[in-house]
């Protein structure tokens, strides 16, 4: 016989569990069972219409020698994440500091400076399309004749301009929210002890905005690593395969193609994750050392 | 709480029950006679008789096109009050969705199936032979343009009927050739006509170019095939990039682009060179039908014409376009679903179709239909499928387009050597179809 207390705690689990019910169903059907059958997948030859049949680990060694791979989307997405990741981190966070003073018209620029982020990608992308094309605005003001985006040089600089530019505006907004949080006190003990200006934003602002750092950061690694939706509509991988990044390479394999294989694009994306997992946690381990 | 909820699952299972069993059937009901006694009688319930249903899915590729189809539709099932016609069009990505769907069993009765992608389902075996349907409703092959229906024959069975195609024409400005003081292109015409037409229209200052040439694999080809050369072995085991042939098609192609008398779309600032043509930035360019209705809604000012691409030193080359309609393998009702494709192929609806100006029928008997006499130009791409191609190199057909772009792409932009470019071409496709 249970106790009544052990009882009612039973029915407390239950219920719980009930109410958690519809986010396990979600959670196993559609993240860790398709996780797990993509795992599979990256094992086989599979083409959606025959069952898929076992190769063991053939598929990832025929990416590790893919020329494709090694000499397109493997630099292309190393160079993306370490451009575009410094300077959206930095950017952001310059602006969040100017935001964060007593400037006129602050609320405007918060908004203005955010308003990218709610926009739709693919609308930005045509949108630059445009900017960038070779009879467009941007070549006009500074008197160039560069075909942006069909030039293997740099139609990738291009992407990521977009991408820094489009992203900013959410990270400013938790770089605000940080500096927001950080309590007065410690600017006022510090003047008290004679810091200057300088001083206080590298030993009380930038050390408290540490784990927004670790944040944005981790976020735009991911982010970048993933970059799919910009090429897509921008360049669809070209030219010359100049903007082909592993994630277009996956949406290539998988769909883009007449001769489907699905479990060479499920190999591509289980490499690609072990590269984010592994750049993340050198970072985190950065970050700790500092502290 | 948690009971609640099981009631109410409970509930629900015992509401779907309930939905699914009321199908029409011939029932004995009990009608009680007088007040008191009730005594059975057998009552016949008229019930119609059990109607098929067909799904039909395609791409909507625009708001006119659909409804046409609907009507056509629309039409089948006066004639056919037996069979109910469920038209799902898919919008977005149509390749990734029909791929995924016959992955999962899930797919239509009745969908369409580009030439280009062809070869992958003809050969994973997912679509219906269609013979015995043909005989049994006494269709024959010979009815279509021969070029098509082969497209869509796969050893030695017949998979789809060719719904409509197109083809490549030349398309030229009449009012930049009349302001160069230059004749109309002829069907006559060949590469020479050309370049020099090309270079006498040019005016790169005032961003006007005699021909568009970019750097697309479903335009390049046609000049390849005009030199006698072929972009696949004949089985379309190999690639065939590397011969003579193709790089001199290049050279002569990609010649327009380095001495000014052609361009890239992208260097008058557009995404397609139907624009740049609509716009008069270029004179000439080698377009398909999609052209005509495109031009008439945006550019309605436009005076222009088509004619047949020029001959190249071999003589005549082309490309096809086509789109069958084909039955899923998995088709509960095939014969419900070809009696819907036989309508829609069928010398009336392929009538509907030509008059209405999208796309040109696959039926060979057409040809003498007076609406050529008043469109010209819609004449010159339906004969332009005599002696052409079928757009389509084999299961590997994505990975050929992106090579030989590349190739392309390489010449107009590193200035490689065009016969180095498609060698380097056809190494890396050879690599990819592992040989």
């Amino acid at each position: 016989m249970f106790s009544q207390a052990k009882r009612r705690k039973l029915s407390e689990w239950f219920t719980a569990y009930v109410f958690l019910a519809p986010w396990f169903f979600i959670l196993f059907v559609f993240v860790l069972f398709s996780i797990g059958w993509a795992f599979y997948l990256s094992f086989t030859d599979y083409n959606l219409f025959s069952p898929p049949k076992w190769v063991g680990l053939s598929q990832y060694i025929r990416v590790l020698r893919d020329r494709d791979f090694l000499q397109r989307a493997l630099p292309n997405t190393l160079q993306y994440v370490a451009v575009v990741v410094p300077i959206q981190t930095f950017i952001s966070l310059i602006i969040a500091f100017a935001l964060d003073q007593n400037i006129r018209f602050r609320r405007f620029f918060r908004t203005a400076f955010y308003v990218p982020s709610v926009t739709s990608s693919v609308v930005i992308s045509l949108i630059f399309v445009w900017l960038f094309s070779k009879v467009g605005i941007i070549n006009q003001i500074f008197h160039l004749k560069i075909d942006w985006l069909n030039s293997p040089t740099y139609a990738l600089p291009t992407i990521m301009m977009v991408n820094i530019w489009s992203t900013i505006g959410t990270m400013m907004l938790i770089f605000l929210a940080a500096l927001q949080d950080i309590p007065l006190t410690l600017y006022e003990a510090a003047q008290i002890d004679g810091a200057n200006r300088f001083q206080i934003l590298r030993y009380v602002t930038i050390p408290a905005l540490r784990p927004a750092i670790f944040f944005v950061v981790t976020m735009g690694v991911i982010g970048c690593f993933q970059v799919f939706d910009q090429i897509y509509v921008m360049t669809a991988g070209g030219p010359l395969g100049s903007t082909t990044t592993i994630a277009y390479l996956i949406y290539k394999w998988a769909f883009g193609s007449t001769n489907i294989q699905m479990g060479r694009a499920s190999a591509v994306a289980f490499i690609l994750s072990l590269m984010i997992l592994v750049v993340v946690l050198i970072q985190r381990r950065i970050i700790e050392r500092e502290e | 709480m948690y009971r609640k909820a099981f009631a109410l699952m409970a509930l629900l299972v015992v509401a779907g029950l309930v939905l699914t069993a009321c199908a029409p059937q011939t029932v004995t009901v009990t009608v009680p006679v007088k007040e008191t006694v009730p005594v059975p009688v057998e009552k016949t319930v008229v019930v119609p008789q059990e109607r098929a249903t067909v799904r039909l899915s395609g791409w909507a590729a625009n708001p006119q096109e659909t409804a046409l189809l609907e009507s056509l539709l629309y039409r089948f099932s006066l004639e056919n009050p037996d069979i109910i016609v469920k038209y799902e069009p898919i919008t977005g990505d149509y390749w990734q969705a029909i791929k995924t769907l016959v992955g999962a069993g899930e797919e239509p009765d009745i969908y369409y199936m580009d030439i280009f992608q062809f070869p992958f389902f003809a050969k994973e075996g997912v679509l219906l032979p269609l013979d015995d349907l043909m005989a049994a409703t006494g269709t024959s092959r010979d009815a279509f343009i021969p070029d098509l229906i082969n497209a869509f024959t796969y050893e030695g069975e017949t998979y789809g009927i060719p719904k409509d195609f197109n083809t490549l024409a030349l398309f030229f400005n009449k009012d930049l050739f009349d302001q160069a003081g230059l004749a109309y292109p002829t069907d006559d015409w060949t590469w020479d006509d050309l370049k020099a037409a090309a270079q006498q229209l040019s005016q790169p200052d005032k961003n006007i170019y005699g021909m568009g040439v970019p750097a697309d694999p479903g335009r390049f080809p046609i000049f390849v095939f005009q030199n006698g050369g072929r972009i696949m072995t004949e089985d379309f085991s190999d690639t065939l990039l590397d011969s003579p042939e193709v790089a001199e098609a290049a050279r002569f192609y990609t010649g327009f682009y380095f001495d000014k008398s052609g361009a890239l779309p992208s260097d008058v600032g557009e995404g397609w060179q139907g624009t740049a043509f609509g716009k008069g930035n270029f004179a000439m360019v080698y377009e398909g039908g999609w052209l005509i209705p495109y031009l008439n809604q945006q550019f309605p000012d436009l005076k222009y014409g088509a004619v047949l691409p020029p001959k190249g030193p071999k003589g005549y080359g082309n490309l096809i376009f086509t789109v069958a309609y084909v039955i899923s393998k998995n088709s509960k009702n095939p014969e419900a679903a070809w009696k819907v494709i036989e309508f829609l192929t069928n010398e009336a609806s392929q009538t509907t179709v030509l008059e209405s100006g999208f796309a040109l029928p696959s039926r060979a008997s057409l040809i003498n239909n007076p609406y050529f006499e008043s469109h010209p130009e819609s004449a010159a791409i339906f004969q332009g499928a005599n002696g052409a191609t079928p757009f389509m190199w084999g299961l590997y057909g994505s990975d050929v387009n992106e090579k030989m772009g590349q190739a392309l792409e390489r010449i107009y932009l590193e200035g490689q050597d065009p016969e180095a470019s498609f060698q380097q071409a056809a190494q890396e496709l050879r690599e990819i179809m592992g040989k």
